[in-house]
């Protein structure tokens, strides 16, 4: 590494990380709910959203300097990050990345940039996203600092795999696969050893790349910290539990960002902390995400980033709460399987069990528990046609839902990133007709 | 032309012999393993045009054709008669289809399932050793038959005897007198003959120096199974023949010699250390320099990336492969071909453009 760049690294950072600091608690103070927000319909903003915000523009901030300064990784969402942490790298997530490109209504320019460049509209939204901002440097974030290593798990699916070999070709650094083998049944004692080999072929690697020895006691305090942050990340979401509920899944979309891509960080704990508190405090004060909250749904898949305005105050217009989500819960609910004490063991198991990484009777029986212990009363099941491990199974699943809970539920054609295979329409009609259902 | 058995007549024939059958679903397993349970595997790639009623009830539309050809037709037509169903992992959308016959279709025959690593390191290794030995415990259950070692590497040295053949016959393309159609006909027997049996076959495959493809244009086939195969035919009456392929179906599946006594080992090996495939996760250094390999062998100009819609696995491999192909200076065309339609005209145009654009 670069000792210049380091320095430089240092300062702008710690400059950078200072004013936004600043800038936030000023806007804590003149706290206001912005004119446009539908307030007849929808509780104000939660105050965390501007931390939400600093969180994540430094993050982004850091990567433009990162470069040269500290070492590089690219992780997949459900990679085993807290080792590349504790060596001190930093870590970009091209699937948040892509995700932002979505909320930001950026993903379609990027996509055709892939598709131009030969990438088939069929692969996933978020890789063409990646793809698209490779070719053609643009970012709403600024820059994305190259990688020295590449990490990549494939708990989530296997299309992460083929992304992570395009990007191997692209930046010629070396990539590390994590390879779990998919969980139709529990997960069995050759499953985790071979998980548990290629965690410390990682370590040797990623030791290798940043220069650094890892340093044990380093990697217990991370997934410590990891742990305490998924275990609140969790609490957050089940405060959802409560009638009617403080947060709504659009919420948690958008609070989610530092659960994915700041694991292990110290301050990533103290967030959800606050998170936490800010949503206790609304049901004490009675506060509802959705004011007149009449019905309660269940969300299956991947967000449509570019509606989630949209989606939130149609559904909220009809008294529709999303209170809860398969996808958000799965940053959460594994918490309980880390044991910082046994790290790399217990991460061989953890990241072994995603809900992704899991037959899709165990996402029926998922949903179904959720829809219990959130009282809920019925279910939309966005079928993203980008997501396949995530879609297949969905046909069945509602089904199931309906025929053995008795509770409706609607499966949702849209794609999580690439507008073009959302009708809006169609999702009005479709929509209208479901909240007709649940009323009646 | 050569007289291969029926699928329903070897099916019938291996069921008179005592021999329990498994549908197998693509791509990558150990079928030496099955064949020393007295299992005779018959794989499901489609079978194309097939009415995919049942696969829609389960699939969405954008769930690619084998697949859903697949679904239908096993529990349409070949569920009563298959005695098991194997499901190796080869991608997010056969993970989906194992998954939902385990935990929700549940047939009224036993469904297993096989997932084989995408790397191939040593933990890769040794781990695809214990998958196959989690499916000899999970078969000896099944059958009450334990086979020992001996067995097993008596029918893993008939697979090797077989791929050996079938790379001569790969080689020796050129003077083999068969059409493309033929010749893919041949090939693809081994989705339900026997080793014995084809390798019978193979020794009755006229050759000589002088064959109707020495004017023809060679061109190579990439992707993952050659559907709808009137796509063999089109492609030598446009003046070329298929003179090597890239096909996970095919000739990525004629995995080579394992080095290992142990059979379990072996047979690890032996699937791990074939040729690269997507569905394997290999590299693009790896893939590229594979096809650069057929490529030498056969002098082929040009290179046909034949894709099944929907088919990320691949898809997501074409982009550069196509790019390195060009630095060598080779001509790619791709073309998008769905198992339950005929093969599309604007396709045979674009393939027919390339073949006359090639000396
Ligand atoms: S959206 Fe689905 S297919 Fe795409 S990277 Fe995520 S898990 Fe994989
Ligand atoms: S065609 Fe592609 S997507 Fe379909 S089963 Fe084969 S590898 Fe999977």
């Amino acid at each position: 590494m670069d000792t210049l760049k380091r320095i430089k690294y240092e300062v702008i950072t710690k400059a950078a990380k200072l004013a936004l600091k600043g800038n936030r608690i000023l806007s804590e103070r003149k706290f206001k709910t912005p004119k446009r927000w539908r307030t007849d319909i929808l509780a104000p903003p939660l105050k965390i959203g501007l931390r939400t915000k600093e969180l994540v523009t430094r993050h982004y901030l850091e990567g433009r300097y990162a470069e040269g300064a500290k070492p590089v990784a690219w992780v997949t969402s459900g990679a085993p990050v807290e080792i590349l942490k504790a060596l001190g790298f930093y870590v970009l997530y091209p699937e948040n990345h892509a995700a932002l490109c979505g909320a930001r209504r950026t993903a379609l320019e990027l996509c055709l940039e892939a598709e131009k460049s030969g990438y088939s509209m069929d692969i996933c939204s978020y890789a063409r996203c990646d793809f698209g901002a490779l070719i053609s440097g643009k970012t709403p974030v600024g820059k994305l600092p190259k990688p020295d290593l590449l990490l990549c798990c494939t708990n989530i699916c296997q299309t992460v795999l083929y992304w992570y070999r395009v990007l191997e070709k692209h930046f010629n650094v070396p990539l590390v696969v994590i390879d779990t083998p998919f969980l139709y049944r529990e997960a069995e004692e050759h499953h985790i050893e071979y998980v548990k080999n290629q965690l410390d072929k990682l370590v040797e690697v990623a030791e290798r790349v940043s220069g650094k020895k890892l340093k044990f006691e380093r990697l217990k305090e991370t997934l410590r910290l990891s742990k305490m942050a998924a275990e609140l990340w969790h609490e957050v979401i089940q405060t959802g539990k409560n009638v009617p509920s403080p947060i709504s899944v659009f919420d948690q979309f958008i609070h989610m960002a530092p659960i994915v891509e700041m694991r292990g960080d110290a301050e990533t704990v103290d967030f959800y902390a606050e998170m936490l508190k800010e949503l206790q405090e609304r049901i004490e004060k009675g506060v509802s995400a959705v004011v007149k909250e009449r019905r309660r749904l269940l969300w299956d898949n991947l967000p449509i980033w570019y509606k989630l305005k949209f989606l939130s105050e149609f559904l909220a217009e009809r008294g529709i709460a999303i209170v809860t989500s398969t996808y958000t819960n799965a940053w959460g609910e594994l918490a309980p399987m880390m044991d910082p004490q046994r790290p790399i063991e217990s991460m061989a198991k953890t990241y072994l069990y995603p809900i992704l990484n899991r037959g899709v009777g165990h996402k029926l029986k998922t949903m179904k528990e959720m829809i219990k212990d959130y009282s809920l009363n019925g279910a939309i099941l966005h079928s993203d046609r980008s997501c396949k491990p995530y879609s297949v199974g969905q046909i069945d699943e509602r089904n199931r839902l309906i025929s053995e809970l008795g509770v409706p539920a609607l499966l949702l054609e849209a794609d999580h990133n690439d507008p073009r295979a959302y009708a809006e329409e169609q999702v009005r009609t479709r929509l209208s007709a479901f909240a007709e259902m649940l009323e009646s | 032309m050569i007289e291969i058995p029926k699928r329903s007549e070897v099916i019938k024939k291996q069921k008179d012999e005592g021999k329990l059958i498994a549908a197998v679903f693509p791509i990558h397993y150990p079928k030496e393993l099955l064949r020393a349970f007295n299992i005779h595997p018959v794989e499901v790639w489609g079978p194309p045009l097939v009415d995919t009623k049942t696969g829609n009830a389960h699939l969405q539309p954008y769930i690619c054709s084998i697949v859903k050809c697949g679904l239908s037709f096993l529990l349409d037509e070949a569920i009563g008669t298959v005695d098991m169903v194997l499901v190796p992992h080869g991608c997010d959308s056969l993970q989906g289809l194992g998954s939902l016959l385990l935990d929700f279709i549940k047939p009224e025959k036993p469904v297993m399932v096989f997932y084989p690593p995408r790397e191939k390191r040593s933990c890769d290794v040794g781990f695809l050793e214990k998958e196959i030995k989690r499916l000899y415990h999970q078969l000896c259950q099944l059958t009450g038959y334990s086979p020992d070692e001996e067995r097993l590497l008596k029918e893993i040295e008939k697979e090797e005897a077989l791929e050996e053949s079938l790379l001569k016959l790969y080689e020796n393309r050129k003077e083999v007198t068969l059409s493309s159609l033929e010749f893919y006909r041949l090939i693809r027997a081994r989705e339900y003959l026997d080793a014995d049996t084809l390798m019978n076959l193979l020794k009755s495959v006229p050759q000589k120096k002088q064959t109707p493809l020495t004017n023809s244009k060679p061109v190579i086939l990439s992707g993952i199974v050659p559907e709808p195969m009137d796509i063999l035919e089109k492609i030598d009456e446009m003046g070329a023949y298929v003179a090597a392929d890239d096909f996970a179906s095919c000739r990525r599946r004629v995995y080579g010699k394992g080095e290992s006594r142990n059979p379990f080992t072996r047979m690890a090996e032996r699937i791990l250390n074939g040729p690269p495939d997507s569905t394997k996760g290999s590299s693009f250094d790896e893939r590229i320099a594979f096809i650069e390999s057929l490529i030498r062998r056969c002098s082929a100009k040009a290179v046909i990336f034949h894709n099944i819609k929907f088919c990320e696995t691949e898809e997501f491999y074409h982009p550069i492969l196509k790019r390195a192909l060009k630095e060598m200076g080779v001509k790619t065309v791709e073309v998008e071909v769905d198992l339950n339609e005929r093969m599309p005209q604007q396709a045979l145009t674009r393939i027919n453009a390339l073949i006359e654009s090639i000396e």
